[in-house]
């Protein structure tokens, strides 16, 4: 039987393995089961939508938002029908 | 068991009392031969949009809401395209048509507009409030720094 070689892992691989694993705990979702926050999510709702875009005018993850699956679908569509009204911008270097 | 319906619409600036009667009046006659009602014709105000569009940096938004019988749906929404398209192209820059729940209420929020927030002096700053956002850069890669590999067998 051959000797099985063991290759020692990168460094690199072992800090984004332990990152994949870690997480800050189990953000809960701020729509589930709450009618009025799923009321505000709505293309006219910009300043609400807001909230979810990054500085540069990239939606959130939901693993960083905590939002769930069917919830950040919303947001998304109706995001992208405000960055067409030019309610929400698609991209944060305009000006 | 009427649909419902808005349109959400973008204008010019400039636009004159006149255009925007008219805007009205054709919307209105579209819909009324469809058989529908409107139900509410709004002017938001004047606000500065997200990125230029046609050249211009601030906009006036409409809101109109209507009611159809669901069985000439199909046929309003294509004229009311079309009536976009022809006869207010130079004046409507945007628009979007939705539906909405039979059931859902007719209150909604919208982003204050130029003439309802006070003068500041960065008005070319859409954010409200100063909010970090941490989670701006890239996730995965860091592209600027060298890591060291270290590679062994």
């Amino acid at each position: 039987m051959t000797k099985k070689i063991k290759l020692k892992i990168s460094a690199r691989l072992v800090k984004k393995r332990s990152r994949r694993n870690q997480g800050n705990g189990v953000k809960a979702c701020r729509f589930t089961g709450n009618e009025e926050q799923i009321r505000n999510i709505d293309y006219k709702n910009a300043g609400f939508l807001r909230t979810f875009l990054t500085e540069r005018g990239k939606i959130l993850p939901a693993r960083i938002s905590g939002t769930s699956c069917r919830y950040q679908r919303m947001l998304a569509r109706e995001i992208k029908k405000a960055r067409m009204m030019s309610l929400l911008p698609y991209s944060a270097n305009y000006y | 068991m009427n649909s419902r319906y808005e349109i959400l619409m973008l204008t010019i600036p400039e636009i004159s009392q006149d255009d925007i009667k008219n805007v009205e009046t054709l919307l209105g006659d579209t819909i009324a031969k469809a058989g529908g009602l409107v139900i509410s014709f709004e002017r938001w105000g004047k606000y500065q949009l997200a990125y230029p569009v046609k050249k211009n940096e601030y906009g006036v938004y409409y809101l109109m809401r209507f009611e159809v019988p669901p069985s000439a749906v199909t046929d309003l929404i294509s004229a009311i395209k079309t009536v976009f398209a022809i006869r207010l192209g130079n004046v409507v820059m945007r628009f979007i048509i939705t539906a909405l729940e039979l059931d859902a209420p007719l209150t909604y929020q919208r982003p204050r507009s130029l003439e309802e927030t006070p003068l500041r002096e960065n008005v070319g700053n859409h954010m409200h409030k100063e909010r970090k956002f941490p989670y701006d850069r890239s996730y995965g890669t860091n592209n600027n720094q060298l890591e060291s590999d270290d590679i062994a067998i």
